[in-house]
């Protein structure tokens, strides 16, 4: 690991990417074909941010994302069904439950580096899957979790909004996308996230100048778990409905596949790479049912041309078009 | 009853061979490459193709036995000449996804190729039929692939052991810079270690051709277990690979009697265990 | 489709570059559109693919329907349930969808079952879920396949006829909801029967190396074992059993087999003498059954497996529904649908109004040696057929 880490963190102006953002969040539901399609793709695209605050920041790749995304689907469904809670009180119950697993993974998986770690974030992940089918009582097992509800959000007994109209609920994900976002920006270009980027550039030295590296990995990992929940919760809302599926590797997998095309280190990539890996399934299944095969060279294409991801190389576009040796330097290693 | 515990644990330990053979590749590969393949699984199930196609052209199971793991081996050597050096420097993110992506390809192209509905592979008829001593029974080709895999697995310790290329594979876990001042070509080295171990992964996929047929998607299954092997008995360490895969398999096995839900939960809990207990594995160093 | 399928091409290729192309979303009212719900990639391909055939098949025999020109669009569920609902809500929400056939998952013919509902549209499904005509049954949904009660009535009891000195049975079974419900029906029939289930191995949901559980059962001494499993788990165990010879120790019944293509895949050296039990076999000789071997043979140059029958004849029906119904309209439609009787592949059928189960035959076959096979597909006999159900009252659907 001697040579450089390609992994390095993009910094755009933080009012700037939050346009942007604002930008994207009102233009996709007008491209693309369904508002349904545009809300998967923020779900996964917030999936993909906790991802990212774990691989991007913190130098922690988990394949145990899937055990937060389906404990939150879970866990606000059931929620919702037994003790009609309402939405807003299920989503804070998805990320209360997220996050607790993610102490409970993160403070284990922790303990070990490299591909050890990788490894007990597996194998997590596999034990949770199991764990999910054998409890069908509460889970539905294979069947999955049906009539899950949609709750509108009211105040006083008055409806606010009918988010059973799928624009309206669009809505209020694309809201709660730009509040998180907003929230994990300002969390990473906080001490608390220089501190992240240490551990990620050189963990020795960080411990050596003083700090407490298992709370800032614990820390993080609870704040991934707790987003990851939401976006599970709020899947199982827009699917009315959670499958098995949602805890499986392949789950896993999927987030951290998104992640790293969209790019590490960038918020906004993990949009960027959700949007491409829902699309690409979304357009491709209905051209050509191997469609994975293509899915698969896109992965190896990636790493061996674009390893910042594709927020990196709109990045290097933007450079090439646009040379300017002052924002050039900071990019690289900024911090 | 306690018949059926010895059936199990004779069961358990046939398993357990092949599950030797599946991991000791991945381990090899990590061992000298300090490299995660997460297709190692597909090239398993390549194998197991392969062997589909040569015993339908050849009529001859032992043929398909020696032709497909070298095909797959050939196959990997290739890939690992255009593809996979370029990534061995880069960090294990990036392995994963190329690795990924290339099980991916593998496991389509054999849909298109051989189609979605899996193959079968019948048992060689020198090797059908059971072998009976009272009570008890055991396939032949069961016996024999206990055998065979050991047969393997003792080849594989000669090279490793006692040979130039073993001496190197086994210098180069160490450290990679002592081989390249050896005058050695680093990268040939590392070609043919790769094409080993995937080939190993071919050869048990040939010989669990019989008893699984030929299907499209158990690669992740066998990924799995080839993890779970590799990390209970030491990353890098092939006694480790032979104690684990023996140790997987039994437990496996003698679960089916005791709480068949519970033995993939109990696999993957003890995976989790090893790591957090003895980090290196049973074998592995630190 | 080819202009929406263009256009999401096209706006994946801006966001792969992130060139979002400025593209207006107006899409013209489609007259009619049938939805095939195939698992056409991920793990299920293999029934997705001949299941499409099916459809394309049944869709091929209206042109026109009610004067409008019918139109057949796949939905591929990609084996995925999640993907499956919201694709299904994708349809419902911009394109007007009303008539879905299909799912191979019990859990995604489940869950978008109730998105159908709610939407007021029609939806025919051959998974094997017995909820979807029992609690989570709704009016909207029809099943053609024969729930476990009567797979296992149809297998078990004339198996017990046709060898009266077994008397000591062992199953295997995989542990969910589905394994359970063939379980307890088999039960059922070993205590009316006066049979000693001598025991159970359960396996989970993801085994494939039953070696275990085989030796289990050899150690128990049965005269009959049943496996209660199926797919490529049902393959693998077959198969890992005659590699035991338990062929020689005792009869094998596979209650819950795929069909023709599972099969051809395991070949008459595992299958000889093996019972199993079917929705369909293609040698079945009624008159429409006739019909479609012949149509399946012109048009793919093959024998219909279960897949291509069940889709076949589930698109088959709704079509003919709405001419009955003379009506796009999902609820009237759905009545139509109600009480309706006409030619299935396994004879005269019946959709019953109770619970909207389509009542139909289950077969009792026996693998055939290859030295009395036919020809490359005459892999087995009909020993049996028969079909039994439980009254609407006792299947826990309440139909509004």
């Amino acid at each position: 690991m001697t040579e450089k880490n390609p992994l390095a963190v993009a910094k755009g102006h933080g009012p700037a990417l939050l346009l942007l953002l604002v930008v994207t969040l009102i233009g996709l539901p007008l491209i693309l074909p369904s508002t349904t399609l545009a809300t998967e793709i923020l779900i996964f695209g917030l999936a993909a941010l906790a991802c990212n605050l774990l691989l991007g920041y913190t130098g922690l790749l988990s394949f145990g994302q899937g055990i937060f995304f389906g404990a939150g689907a879970y866990g606000a469904a059931l929620l919702m069904i037994h003790l009609q809670w309402g939405m807003l009180g299920a989503l804070v119950g998805a990320a209360l439950f997220g996050a607790l697993l993610a102490l409970l993974v993160g403070a284990l998986a922790i303990r070990r580096k490299g591909i050890y770690f990788v490894m007990l974030t597996l194998a997590f992940s596999q034990m949770a899957y199991f764990l999910a089918y054998t409890l069908s009582g509460w889970t539905g097992g294979d069947n999955g979790l049906l009539d899950v509800p949609r709750p509108n959000i009211t105040v006083a007994g008055h409806v606010l909004l009918d988010l059973a109209d799928p624009r309206h609920f669009y809505a209020f994900v694309a809201v709660l996308f730009l509040l998180i976002f907003a929230g994990a920006l300002r969390v990473i270009r906080s001490p608390f996230g220089s501190t992240l980027l240490a551990i990620r550039e050189n963990e020795t030295r960080a411990a050596a100048i003083g700090y407490d590296i298992r709370h800032f990995k614990i820390l993080v990992f609870m704040l991934s778990g707790a987003i990851t929940g939401i976006a599970g919760a709020l899947y199982a809302m827009l699917l009315h409905f959670a499958p098995l599926s949602n805890i499986d590797l392949m789950m896993s997998e999927n987030i951290l596949i998104m992640t790293i095309v969209g790019g590490t280190g960038s918020l906004f990539g993990s949009l960027l790479g959700a949007g491409a890996i829902v699309l690409l399934g979304d357009v491709l299944s209905e051209l050509w049912p191997r469609w994975l095969m293509l899915l698969g060279v896109i992965l190896i294409l990636v790493v061996v041309f674009m390893r910042g991801g594709l927020w990196g190389g709109l990045a290097d576009l933007a450079k090439r078009l646009r040379p300017s040796p002052a924002v050039d330097g900071k990019t690289k290693e900024q911090l | 009853m306690l018949d059926l515990y010895l059936f199990q644990l004779l069961n358990g330990l046939g398993l357990g061979m092949i599950y030797f053979l599946i991991a000791v590749g991945l381990t090899i590969i990590f061992g000298l490459l300090n490299f995660v393949n997460f297709a190692h699984g597909a090239f398993f199930l390549l194998g197991a193709y392969l062997c589909y196609t040569a015993v339908a052209l050849t009529g001859n199971f032992w043929l398909a036995l020696l032709i497909a793991p070298l095909a797959v081996a050939a196959l990997a050597w290739m890939v690992e000449r255009v593809l996979i050096k370029r990534i061995y420097h880069l960090p294990h993110t990036f392995q994963i996804l190329v690795t990924l992506g290339i099980a991916l390809i593998i496991q389509e192209a054999s849909v298109l190729i051989w189609g979605p509905v899996g193959k079968h592979i019948a048992v060689p008829p020198e090797l059908r039929g059971v072998l009976i001593i009272g009570d008890f029974i055991y396939p032949y080709y069961r016996l024999f692939l206990i055998g065979f895999a050991a047969l393997i697995g003792l080849g594989l310790w000669l090279l490793l052991e006692r040979t130039r290329f073993g001496a190197l594979v086994r210098a180069g876990s160490e450290s990679t810079e002592t081989v390249s001042l050896l005058g050695t070509n680093i990268f040939r080295l590392f070609s043919l270690t790769f094409a080993l171990g995937v080939g190993l992964a071919g050869v048990a996929g040939v010989l669990f051709a019989p008893l699984r047929g030929a299907q499209p998607f158990v690669g992740p299954e066998i990924l799995g277990i080839a993890f779970v092997v590799v990390v209970i008995g030491g990353m890098g360490s092939f006694g480790g690979a032979l104690v684990g895969g023996l140790l997987v398999g039994v437990v496996q096995s003698m679960m089916s009697s005791l709480w068949p839900q519970g033995a993939s939960l109990m696999i993957y809990g003890a995976m989790a265990a090893v790591i957090l207990v003895r980090p290196y594995g049973l074998f592995g160093r630190a | 489709m080819q202009r929406r399928t263009l256009l999401k091409a096209g706006l994946a290729l801006g966001a792969l570059g992130s060139l979002p192309l400025g593209a207006s979303r107006v899409f013209a009212e489609q007259p009619l559109t049938f939805y095939g719900l195939k698992s056409m990639s991920g793990p299920f391909a293999s029934y997705g693919k001949y299941a499409d055939m099916g459809s394309r098949l049944a869709i091929a025999e209206h042109p026109q329907l009610l004067g409008q020109p019918l139109k057949y669009k796949v939905i591929d569920t990609e084996g995925n349930a999640g993907k499956a609902v919201r694709k299904v809500q994708e349809a419902i929400g911009q394109d007007g969808a009303r008539f879905f056939q299909g799912c191979t998952l019990s859990s995604s013919a489940l869950a978008v079952s109730k998105e159908i509902n709610k939407a007021g549209g029609v939806f025919m499904t051959p998974v094997g879920a017995d909820e979807i005509t029992g609690k989570d049954c709704n009016s909207s949904t029809f099943r053609w396949s024969v729930p476990t009660y009567g797979a296992i009535r149809e297998t078990l009891v004339p198996l017990i006829k046709l060898l009266p000195e077994a008397k000591r049975w062992y199953t295997i079974t995989p542990q969910y909801v589905f394994g359970d419900a063939l379980l307890d029906n088999a039960r059922k029939v070993f205590s009316e029967h006066g049979i000693e289930h001598i025991g159970n191995s359960y396996h989970s949901l993801q085994e494939q190396e039953f070696s275990g559980y085989l030796t289990n059962a050899i150690a128990a001494k049965p005269d009959v074992l049943v496996l209660l499993n199926f797919g490529s788990q049902s393959s693998n165990a077959l198969r890992q059993a005659v590699n035991f010879g338990i062929k020689d120790r005792m009869k094998v019944l596979l209650v819950w087999s795929a069909g023709l293509d599972q099969f051809q895949e395991l070949g008459s050296d595992v299958l000889e003498g093996v019972y199993l039990g079917a929705q369909y076999w293609h040698q079945v000789d009624t008159p429409l059954n006739r019909e479609l071997v012949a149509a399946t043979r012109k048009a793919y140059g093959i024998n219909p497996n279960y897949p291509l029958a069940a889709d076949y004849i589930g698109t088959r029906v709704m079509l003919e529904a709405i001419i009955k119904a003379n009506s796009l309209d999902g609820a009237a439609v759905s009545k139509a649908l109600q009480g309706m009787s006409f030619q299935g592949p396994t004879g005269d059928e019946l959709i019953r109004p109770g619970d909207h189960q389509v009542l139909k035959d289950y077969y009792l076959l026996r693998g055939k040696p290859q030295a009395q096979m036919q020809d490359d597909d005459d892999l087995a006999e009909v020993l049996h057929a028969g079909r039994s159900f439980i009254e609407v009252s006792q299947t826990g659907c309440a139909l509004a």
